[in-house]
């Protein structure tokens, strides 16, 4: 081995090292930072996919003859024919098994089917990983020494490990029993994929179950339906109604419905009616929205029916009745109260909003769908016939406008004169 | 025969009760006025919130006399004797009703109008004897509650409030039976919370009449009663001429129109008694029927509802005595592995436990009833509230450890001991929750004891010198265990030296009592209201100081008078004392600030994540996170 050939070993050697600490280290699921770590020694320098960065992304230009990977293209084509699912894939990667006794390419292959299984839809499959998990040779890569284990053995191998490790970490899947089985075996126990489990199955298990308002995993599609979700998942109590106050004039769901009868459900609590029923009809109340609200990776745009605050001299104070409770005394005629030793209150600047009556997600952010909605209020809410209610409709949300992948468009820009206007409407109607 | 032989009885009792409450007010006069020159009677329950022992008021234990004695027995006797042989408690309970005889031979008893005064035609009973007869009527829980309902809240505004025509015109025919009452305050959307009453009543034009309207519902006798005392919102100008809202109580006919019930409730315990709602529609009260004054429906409501109280620690009493007789029989004539059930040590403890509750509680409840029947209308409502609460919570373990005791046998409806316990779960919840009922014990005392120490606090929140070198001196002496001697005991004590110990076990609860009280005070101020879980701890520590001074001053006075088996009250009383002594110095650590022992945050934040979700918040045992 010439001087030069040993630097380049060692280069890449270091490399490959760095990239799997990077990967290991930050691997947890909010390592948002793109790491540009060079790929080891048999790897190509390649840009990175958003899906999972440690998979090099595929088609590119490549140097250099590849037939081997034309050859795995191959495999998922031959499928190509029947539907993409979990049954084709798993063929096309127990093809690769019977075509290939001696698993030549096989990271390759891992690499491609890791890109492949979001079109399969298996990306959720954990027996789909632990398949591929499969395809290694077993207690080939298992390092012998010590020293095997310090400088990182077959480092190529155990980065593509790890990349599907990582594909089943940002997909959500936690690894079982079988996983840990194959990578003790394909990689024995003092290895990097092995760190890459532990440590998924300690975090995994901690911060599954962290948020304490859960989105369920599968969205429903129809836009009512998730409409309704919404709107539960924002109002806390539970003893709140849900009415829908107009279904889609068409029960298609891709978004493509008549757009003169778009979806509008509202969401109100028994304190929030009592509250309008209070409401000084002098004082108008708005209509306000859209605002966005993310339910995994959809946004859906609602609005609220609020009023301002009282000034603090309209405000009633809530007297207690003298004659209030048969049985015992509601309030002591004592001159002093807690002692300052015992109030274990923060001194926490509160910020005192107004109300909020009601919320909507409507298929339309338009004015004609919003009065229809608070049409459908005052069948519950009487009051709201006398009081004013004045449309503010903002263009812009002040949150990304547009998703690939969610469900509806954007609201339509609308400027500061609509409110102006619907507000002239509003008490034209009114009067 | 029998009916006639009844009316005779009553009669007897009649002429003998009013000698009687002739003789007992020329002896009063006399007495009182040699005991009582200078202080005014002092309510007991509310002293002991000062850490202090009112011991005129409850020692020596209230006594009747040997005349009077006669006199109630002779009553008593064939009530008794009706109750254990007339009355079929097992069919009134499966039919759901009361027989009509059997109602009408209780109306030839008397019983209908036990505490209507002679001159209208009851037996105008004290509040001794009628605690007395309440342990016969305990018997059987419907016709308990039958008759409570008439007279300790349905007529019981009528002699409270009424004038003197209202009392002419409708106690005769209350007390004999002929018509019976009911008292009509709960709606559906309002308990104790009184604001919220619908049932309006507006004068009519030519302002002769109101005009009632509104529904009432768990309304006791409302299918059978023609009088009731209904409670109802009227408009009242006020003293700066400014129109509002207050309750007025009304007596309402049922002949007045526009008064109709629902049918029977289904209920799972007193099945006899007939609880529906009544509803009132236009029905026209004259302004005569006004109970007391327009408007002031709120305190007729609240002096019923006191007063009506504290006969349900004798008439339980009564019904426990019933039940451990009964389940005695069985312990020891039911034999395991050739023993008697009697000989083993768990069935004799929840003997002990009954014999125990059935004593206290007859003990608070004649204290009670002895303090009411002093002249000058005592105030005893405290008294009377936690002998409900004692009483009702004592039904219900004891039942419960009786139907232990008896297996099988009492899950089944041959035997009558499952009615027992159904009937017994009411008593928790009528006549005010015994929740709202501790809440009303420890603020009216805590109200008593802040307007007293007001001073003193205000001193100490100001910075004064003295007196908080005073407080932390006394606090420093209290901490290194000084003796407490408030004068039960010793020489010449009010209590007999055979339960001496348990004397100075009250008064160190007292006295610790007090300093917490004033502890409490100082830390909560007015906000204590809000502090729920803190005033049930004062509740349930009154309740007990109550319970052992009822059994000390009774045990004491039985040793002294050398009743028959007394040495079995000195152990009860002493068994009681020290079980209490116990449960008191825990529940006052607990009052403690940062006492390990009070664990309230904790529990408030689960409920509050219980209640958040409205459901069992935990994971199920089995699921996994992989």
């Amino acid at each position: 081995m010439s001087w030069a050939q040993a630097i380049l070993l060692a280069r890449g050697l270091s490399r490959g090292w760095r990239g799997i600490c990077g990967a290991v280290l930050t691997g947890a699921p909010f390592s948002q930072v793109p790491l540009q770590a060079p790929r080891g020694l048999h790897c190509s320098a390649a840009a990175h996919n958003s899906d999972s960065w440690l998979v090099p992304p595929w088609p590119e230009p490549r140097k250099g003859p590849t037939k081997a990977l034309t050859l795995h293209e191959e495999l998922f084509q031959q499928t190509l024919e029947g539907a993409r699912d979990k049954a084709n894939f798993v063929r096309a990667v127990q093809n690769f098994g019977q075509h290939n006794v001696h698993k030549r390419g096989h990271v390759d292959f891992i690499y491609l089917a890791l890109r492949k299984m979001r079109e399969y839809g298996v990306e959720r499959d954990l027996a789909v990983y632990n398949l591929l998990l499969d395809i290694f040779p077993k207690e080939v890569f298992r390092p012998r020494s010590i020293f095997q284990s310090m400088f990182i053995h077959y480092p190529r191998q155990q980065e593509c490990g790890i990349a599907v490790l990582e594909q089943m970490e940002s997909h959500g899947v936690m690894p079982n029993k079988e996983t840990e089985f194959l990578l003790i075996q394909i990689f024995g126990r003092k290895s990097y994929p092995m760190l890459k489990y532990v440590r998924m199955k300690l975090w995994f298990s901690r911060f599954k179950n962290i948020n304490p308002f859960p989105v369920p995993r599968d969205l429903p599609q129809d836009p009512v339906d998730l409409a309704k979700l919404g709107l539960r998942h924002m109002e806390p109590n539970l003893s709140a109604t849900v009415t829908i106050y107009q279904m889609p004039s068409s029960k298609d769901s891709t978004g493509t419905a008549d757009p003169t009868e778009p979806h509008i459900v509202g969401i109100q609590t028994p304190d929030q009616q009592a509250a309008l029923a209070h409401h000084n009809p002098a004082r108008p109340i708005f209509v306000e929205g859209p605002f966005s609200l993310w339910l995994r990776d959809k946004c859906v745009y609602y609005h609220i029916l609020r009023a301002d605050l009282l000034p603090p001299e309209e405000r009633e104070v809530e007297e207690i009745p003298e004659e209030w409770n048969l049985h015992y005394p509601m309030q002591l005629d004592l001159e002093y109260g807690r002692s300052g030793w015992d109030d274990y209150e923060f001194d926490i600047h509160k910020v005192e909003e107004g109300p909020v009556f009601a919320i909507c997600m409507a298929g339309a952010h338009d004015q004609a769908t919003l009065a229809k909605w608070i049409q459908g209020l005052q069948e519950t809410n009487p009051a709201l016939a006398q009081i004013p209610v004045v449309f503010r409709l903002a263009g812009s949300t002040g949150e990304l406008l547009a998703s690939s992948s969610g469900l509806e468009e954007p609201p339509p820009p609308e400027g500061q004169e609509e409110e102006e206007d619907s507000q002239q409407r509003q008490q034209q109607g009114q009067s | 025969m029998a009916t006639s032989g009844c009316m005779g009885v009553a009669n007897l009792l009649r002429r003998a009760v009013a000698a009687r409450a002739s003789r007992a007010l020329v002896a009063f006069a006399t007495s009182r006025r040699l005991l009582r020159t200078s202080p005014p009677s002092r309510a007991f329950a509310k002293e002991l919130f000062l850490g202090k022992i009112e011991k005129k008021e409850v020692f020596p234990f209230p006594e009747v006399s040997q005349d009077e004695l006669n006199e109630i027995n002779q009553f008593v006797g064939p009530v008794e004797k009706f109750f254990t042989e007339e009355v079929d408690s097992e069919r009134i309970d499966r039919e759901g009703k009361i027989p009509k005889e059997t109602l009408e031979k209780l109306k030839s008893l008397g019983l209908f109008g036990l505490q209507v005064p002679e001159e209208y035609g009851g037996l105008g009973l004290s509040n001794t004897m009628y605690a007395r007869l309440g342990e016969i009527v305990g018997l059987d829980a419907s016709i308990a509650v039958t008759l409570a309902a008439h007279q300790a809240i349905g007529l019981k505004g009528i002699i409270l409030a009424g004038n003197k025509e209202q009392k002419a015109k409708y106690l005769p025919k209350l007390a004999s039976g002929e018509h019976i009452a009911a008292f009509c305050l709960t709606e559906p959307s309002s308990g104790s919370d009184v604001a919220s009453i619908k049932s309006r009543a507006t004068l009519s034009e030519d302002k002769k009449h109101y005009i009632l309207n509104g529904s009432k519902v768990w309304i006791t006798n409302g299918g059978l009663a023609n009088i009731f005392t209904v409670f109802a919102k009227t408009e009242v100008v006020d003293s700066d001429s400014s129109v509002k809202d207050k309750i007025t109580a009304f007596i309402v006919e049922r002949d007045f129109g526009g008064v109709t019930n629902g049918k029977p409730e289904d209920k799972l315990g007193i099945r006899g008694s007939n609880t529906c709602e009544v509803h009132f529609e236009n029905t026209k009260v004259p302004i005569e029927n006004v109970l007391g004054e327009v408007g002031g429906g709120f305190k007729v409501a609240m002096n019923i509802l006191n007063n009506g109280r504290f006969s349900m620690g004798s008439t339980v009493a009564g019904m426990l005595k019933k039940l451990i007789e009964m389940t005695a029989a069985y312990a020891c004539s039911r034999k395991q592995f050739n023993k008697n059930l009697s000989e083993f040590g768990l069935i004799q403890e929840k003997f002990a436990l009954m014999a125990q509750k059935a004593y206290v509680m007859e003990s608070m409840a004649y204290l009670t009833a002895g303090m009411l029947d002093q002249p000058g209308f005592p105030d005893c409502s405290i008294e009377a509230a936690m002998v409900k609460v004692f009483s009702s919570e004592g039904a219900w373990q004891c039942v419960s450890e009786a139907l232990q005791i008896l297996g099988g046998s009492g899950y089944v409806k041959d035997y009558p001991y499952e009615r027992f316990l159904r009937d017994s779960r009411i008593l928790l919840i009528f006549e005010g929750t015994n929740e709202i009922l501790r809440m009303y014990i420890a603020l009216t005392g805590l109200q008593h004891a802040g307007r007293i120490l007001t001073a003193r606090i205000n001193e100490l929140k100001r910075g004064n010198v003295t007196t908080i070198i005073e407080t932390v001196g006394q606090r420093l002496r209290d901490s290194l265990g000084r003796t407490v001697d408030l004068g039960l005991t010793g020489k010449l004590g009010a209590v007999h030296p055979s339960v001496a110990d348990s004397a100075s076990k009250l008064e160190e609860n007292v006295y610790y009592f007090g300093r917490t009280v004033e502890t409490l005070l100082l830390r909560f101020g007015k906000t204590i209201v809000e502090e729920q879980m803190v005033l049930k701890r004062v509740a349930n520590i009154l309740i007990n100081l109550y319970g052992m001074t009822a059994v000390l001053s009774r045990a004491s006075r039985s040793i002294r008078v050398g009743i028959r088996n007394h040495d079995h009250e000195v152990l009860l009383a002493n068994i009681f004392c020290a079980e209490a002594y116990y449960q008191n110095l825990f529940t006052l650590s607990q009052l403690d600030k940062y006492s390990p022992e009070n664990l309230d945050e904790q529990i408030k934040k689960v409920s509050q994540q219980v209640l958040e979700k409205q459901a069992y918040v935990c994971a199920h045992p089995l699921d996994r996170t992989s």
